[in-house]
């Protein structure tokens, strides 16, 4: 037989080869075994000295037509079992397993609300500042005007240590801690926990509250609730409407109470044709008491309180972690069940 | 206060809505909490008139009546009450109404004879605790017509928190003015008219107050032939409505002119007041004193008492005294109209834990100008409704007559302070309107004289916030400030609350629950926790004995989260809580050392869901690596774990340490412990100083390394160790060999092979060695000279085997 004929007769043979092939492997087995550097093609042409140099040059022709033809084969061999292969996986893939889901982690709902409430600030240019739990009477009664015999003494039942010292009702003592160090023109926040001798459905002995105080020349109570508008309607929404209505408290002339629309009915006192339960129809709830700085509050820490106005603005976290999560229970907050940890991701 | 809104509107001709009404008082400060309707229990009840009435024959207590209510037949109603009788008016329930506590009245039969309704006693109304009969109402009711409305009960009350500085609004006459100015209204007091009879009284009892400063004015007036008994129905239906009991047609009195125009009054019986005087004093020290509701108190030298010419009476402004107190025998009564300081009545009041009517009035303050009206008015109504007579003159000293403020306002500064540009005329009109007396207007600074009854009006803020409250607080436009400071001030530091963000935004990441506990906790819990004693904060008056204590750790709060979770059915929980700790330290200005803990609690399940996570539970390493991983986040540099030597609470515990600082321990809580909170599987714990941390992430810099250029190599050697050799060991010696072409060792299998039975247990422990040159790619024979040095030196100092 030929040169000519047996390297012709490779593509026959590497045909029925492959009929059999039926993995990548095999493939590449033949692959070796056609064209390798021992392989059946490189056989054939070792024997190429044994033809006369007229010869030559076809019987090399026809092993290069061969070698292609041998390489396609096992090519489009190759791709096919490789689609075959493809499909294959993408016939057993399940999108529906599980995946496998990295721990799952969460703030609790007083820090979300905290941060919230505490990045608006920021971003309105106040620092930061935190002080102690337990606090002397002087900062969290005498320097705020609440001296001792005064009735307004009842509107927070106190814990105490000794007594003079006692668990800060209030986050209000760091108005004064912070005055005493620093002159104005100064604008604070002071995040924190506070104490009150107080345990029922509404309220628990420990909670946490947000304290601002801003102070400067001809600081207005129109700025207060622009203040207090823009940052009320960031926590709640835009459409959120404030009310101010006057209170009483001790450290702050004029005195207001803050209502927000109900953020369940809208205001409507209704919802689903049901009396809304959050603000008992009146469209209306408290969200927090503010005022101007008592000028008596400014005489205690040395401010001139002629050429100094401010006002301060104190809020329950826990308050608007309700209105905002409509959390009805107060006291789930401290029981730290992950069921309702886990909903605050 | 519970105003009622029939008797405000004996005050001033209000005719709106109990809508409007609410709105206004709420807008101008005095908020109404809820609309009460005392007398809704009653409101199905009707006027029947007794048209006939006759004995049961088969039960000689029963009665059976033909009722009149006003239908086509009278109703046929058995009674048991024994004053029953024809020509009676009555209260009645007819069947299928309902009574106050719920009951449904329903046809019946009693001894044979049908019943169809019902007459009720005093009680069954809840007027009062009378129960021995029914009520006889006034004659000339109309029968049928509604009972409420008959008897024009004040149906609609309405609950109004008054805050402190506003003891002006503690009488309906001060609501009144406010709803006066709110609506534009006049006020129309109700008049009196006090006859006064017989010789000057003035001096048969004389007034003398020994502390002025106490007692700013006494005034007493007697009254003679007074006769004790039930006050009128509509006094009663008054006083219950706005939550008083009547008591006695003069007590009720007293309680009627205190709630209608702010003034606490005390009737002494006369004939009990020894030695013709009153003497304003404070008590002995330790003295015994029976007050009327007949409880002993200890007083103390500062109280200020009431005392006739041999003994005290009445405890001032706070609550009188049995031994001089009405009964009803009493004929000759003095009336007591005064006004005490302030803060003495409340110091009192509180310390006693008695507080009343009288003493929340006096706390407050009253108004001292309307303190003999108050007493005139009273007078006047017990000689009507007692009968009794006036007697011409009053007792009286007072010491310190009130003198009104001279106070400044400037209405620039006004609207500087409010932001709105409020007219002149319009601060004018409202201080006038609130009774003050405004002169100097034509200048800057205006003079106010405030009434008397305003006591709160003592600066130009006030004023102001007065200005601000009749002008409308909602009424002001907000605007946003521009928020001004100083460089100096400027403070870039990491404050607590911003590490501790930060902190808590690393923990939620990682996949940790954030917890927040009480900051007390029980003296028990920290005993549990073998905690010392001495360094605690008690509270001197903890809700109860679980919230005793200031919390030294945060443990206990985290593994009463455990118990609670694991209650629930929970089987895997990562906990994380951030919080102070509070020990006594005598060299803080709080006398407490108040300190930043993170804790971590690790239990059960690792992972939170099943396939393809493999089933496994915590251990120490995933709380190591926890702790590890933090501290990388935070840059504080490298730690060293070491077992502690003991621990209050853990065992094993392991102390970690940054450079020379210690910055907390972690372990396994004790079982004993765990135990106690239900936990059966090991507690992983960590316990982290966030003072230490927060120190070494200020001070920590982060500075970037040149990337390598050249190829490292790598090398893993299998160290046969004993089982008991701390593989820390094997690091450091490696350290100490101090090659300078090792970049990274790093353990990647640990495989303990079974033991002969006589040998000693050891285990094979793979190290990967990473070589690296900075200037040139490592050939074989460099990486094996290193590995040579490794092994030498583990060898001979260590009893290991490679």
């Amino acid at each position: 037989m030929s040169l000519i004929h047996e390297l012709e007769s490779l593509v026959q043979e590497l045909n029925s080869g492959l009929d059999q092939a039926f993995s990548l492997t095999a493939v590449e087995d033949l692959r070796v075994a056609f064209l390798g550097r021992k392989g059946k093609l490189a056989q054939i042409m070792q024997r190429l000295p044994e033809l006369s140099p007229e010869e030559r040059p076809e019987v090399g022709k026809t092993a290069n037509i061969v070698k292609n033809k041998l390489t396609g084969l096992l090519d489009e061999c190759k791709t096919k079992l490789e689609s075959a292969a493809e499909a294959d996986k993408l016939a057993k893939f399940d999108p529906s397993m599980p995946g496998r889901m990295p721990w799952q982690g969460s703030l609790h709902p007083v820090t979300k609300v905290m941060t919230e409430i505490c990045d608006i600030f920021k971003g309105l240019g106040y620092d930061i500042v935190t002080g102690p739990e337990v606090e002397n009477d002087f900062y969290n009664f005498e320097a705020l005007n609440l001296p001792p015999e005064h009735p307004a003494r009842d509107m927070q039942d106190t814990l105490y240590v000794t007594d003079n010292i006692l668990l800060r009702t209030h986050t209000s003592p760091m108005q004064a801690r912070t005055m005493l160090k620093q002159e104005p023109p100064l604008a604070i926040i002071a995040p924190g926990k506070v104490y009150r001798r107080d345990s029922d459905l509404t309220h628990t002995p420990m909670f946490h509250q947000i304290e601002g105080l801003l102070v400067g020349e001809k600081v207005s109570l129109a700025e207060l609730r622009g203040t207090l508008t823009a940052f009320l309607q960031e926590v709640f929404g835009p459409e959120t409407k404030v009310r101010f209505r006057p209170s009483f408290f001790p450290f702050t002339e004029p005195s207001v109470e803050v209502d927000i629309s109900c953020c369940m009915c809208g205001g409507d006192g209704v919802v689903d044709c049901q009396p809304c339960r959050v603000c008992k129809q009146t469209g209306w709830v408290e969200i927090l008491g503010c005022g101007m700085v008592d000028p008596e509050v400014f005489k205690k820490v040395g401010y001139d309180p002629e050429k100094y106005t401010g006002f301060a603005f104190g809020l329950g976290v826990e308050r608007v972690a309700m209105l905002k999560y409509g959390i009805g229970d107060l006291r789930m907050f401290f029981e730290n069940d992950v069921r309702f940890l886990n909903q605050f991701i | 206060m519970l105003l009622s809104i029939n008797w405000l509107k004996e005050f001033v001709p209000f005719t709106g809505t109990i809508q409007e009404l609410d709105d206004a008082l709420t807008m101008l400060g005095l908020e109404v909490e809820e609309v009460i309707r005392p007398f809704e229990g009653i409101k199905e009840m009707v006027v029947g008139y007794v048209v006939e009435c006759e004995k049961h024959p088969e039960a000689e207590k029963l009665s059976v009546c033909k009722v009149d209510v006003g239908e086509e037949e009278p109703l046929n109603i058995v009674c048991g009450a024994p004053n029953v009788r024809k020509g009676l008016t009555v209260a009645v329930v007819k069947v299928g109404s309902v009574m106050p506590d719920g009951t449904k009245i329903k046809k019946t039969k009693l001894r044979g004879i049908p019943s169809m309704g019902m007459i009720c006693s005093e009680r069954e109304l809840g007027f009062s605790e009378e129960h021995d009969g029914i009520m006889e109402l006034e004659e000339g009711l109309v029968p049928g017509a509604n009972l409420v409305e008959s008897l024009k009960l004040d149906d609609e009350v309405l609950d109004i928190s008054i805050t402190p500085n506003r003891a002006d609004s503690l009488s309906v006459l001060g609501i009144a003015r406010e709803v006066a100015l709110a609506f534009d209204l006049p006020l129309t007091v109700p008049e009196y008219n006090l006859v006064e009879s017989g010789d000057d009284c003035s001096e048969e009892v004389t007034i003398e107050i020994a502390d002025a400063d106490k007692c700013y004015c006494y005034h007493g007036r007697i009254l003679e032939g007074a006769a004790i008994g039930q006050s009128p129905a509509w006094m009663r239906y008054r006083l219950v409505a706005v939550g008083l009991r009547p008591i006695s047609n003069i007590v009720d009195v007293t309680n009627y002119i205190m709630m209608g125009f702010g003034q606490p009054l005390h009737a002494f019986d006369l004939d009990r007041l020894e030695g013709g005087k009153i003497v304003v004093d404070t008590a002995a020290e330790g003295e015994k004193f029976v007050t009327l509701d007949e409880q002993e108190r200890t007083l103390k030298a500062d109280d200020l008492m009431i005392k006739d010419g041999s003994r005290s009476v009445a405890l001032a402004g706070v609550m009188g005294g049995a031994n001089s107190e009405i009964h009803d025998g009493s004929t000759r009564i003095f009336l007591e109209s005064a006004v005490f300081q302030p803060a003495s009545v409340r110091r009192t009041a509180r310390r006693l834990g008695l507080s009343s009517d009288a003493s929340f009035r006096f706390e407050r303050g009253v108004d001292q100008l309307q303190c003999p009206e108050a007493m005139d008015r009273a007078a006047a109504m017990l000689a009507d409704l007692t009968g009794a007579t006036v007697r011409k003159g009053v007792c009286k000293a007072e010491p310190k007559p009130w003198v009104a403020p001279e106070l400044t306002f400037r209405p620039q500064r006004c609207r500087d302070l409010l932001g709105v540009a409020i007219e002149d005329s319009f601060c004018k009109a409202t201080l006038e309107k609130l009774g003050c007396v405004v002169t100097g207007t034509d200048s800057e600074t205006w003079t106010v004289v405030p009434p008397s009854n305003r006591l709160d009006y003592e600066r130009e803020v006030d004023f102001i916030e007065e200005v601000a409250r009749v002008y409308g607080m909602d009424r002001i436009e907000p605007v946003l400030p521009q928020v001004k400071r100083t460089l100096e001030a400027r403070n870039d530091d990491c404050n607590e609350y911003e590490f501790w963000s930060l902190i808590k935004t690393w923990g939620c990441g990682l996949g940790l629950n954030e917890a927040i506990n009480y900051s007390f906790v029980g003296h028990t819990d920290l005993d549990l926790f073998n905690l010392p004693k001495d360094n605690r904060i008690t509270i001197m008056n903890p809700l109860s004995s679980e919230q005793d204590a200031m919390r030294t750790e945060l443990a206990p709060g985290l593994l009463q989260n455990l118990r609670h979770n694991l209650g629930h059915g929970n089987t895997g929980l990562r906990l994380f809580e951030l919080a102070h700790i509070f020990e006594a330290d005598e060299t803080s200005d709080t006398t407490v050392r108040e300190s930043g803990r993170l804790n971590i609690l690790f239990y059960g399940d690792r992972f939170d869901s099943a396939y393809p996570r493999m089933a496994s539970e915590a251990e120490y390493a995933d709380m190591k690596g926890c702790v590890e991983h933090l501290l990388a986040h935070l840059h504080v540099g490298e730690p060293s774990f070491t077992l502690a030597d003991e621990h209050a609470w853990m065992s094993p515990a392991v102390d970690v340490v940054v450079g020379d600082q210690k910055i907390g321990t972690i372990g396994r809580i004790n079982p004993e412990i765990a135990d106690a909170y239900n936990a059966k599987k090991d507690v992983w714990f960590a316990d982290l100083d966030t003072d230490v941390l927060r120190k070494l992430y200020v001070s920590a810099c982060v500075k970037f390394a040149s990337l390598p250029v050249h190829q490292s190599a790598w090398n893993d050697i299998t160290v046969i160790a004993p089982i008991t050799l701390n593989v820390q060991a094997i690091f450091d010696q490696v350290a100490a060999t101090k090659l300078p072409l090792l970049e990274k060792m790093e353990l990647i299998d640990v495989f303990v092979p079974e033991a002969a039975e006589d040998a000693e247990q050891t285990r094979n422990l793979t190290f990967r060695l990473t070589f690296r040159h900075s200037s040139k790619t490592l050939k074989d024979k460099d990486v094996d000279k290193e590995r040579k040095k490794v092994v030498y030196s583990l060898e001979n100092a260590l009893p290991v085997r490679i």
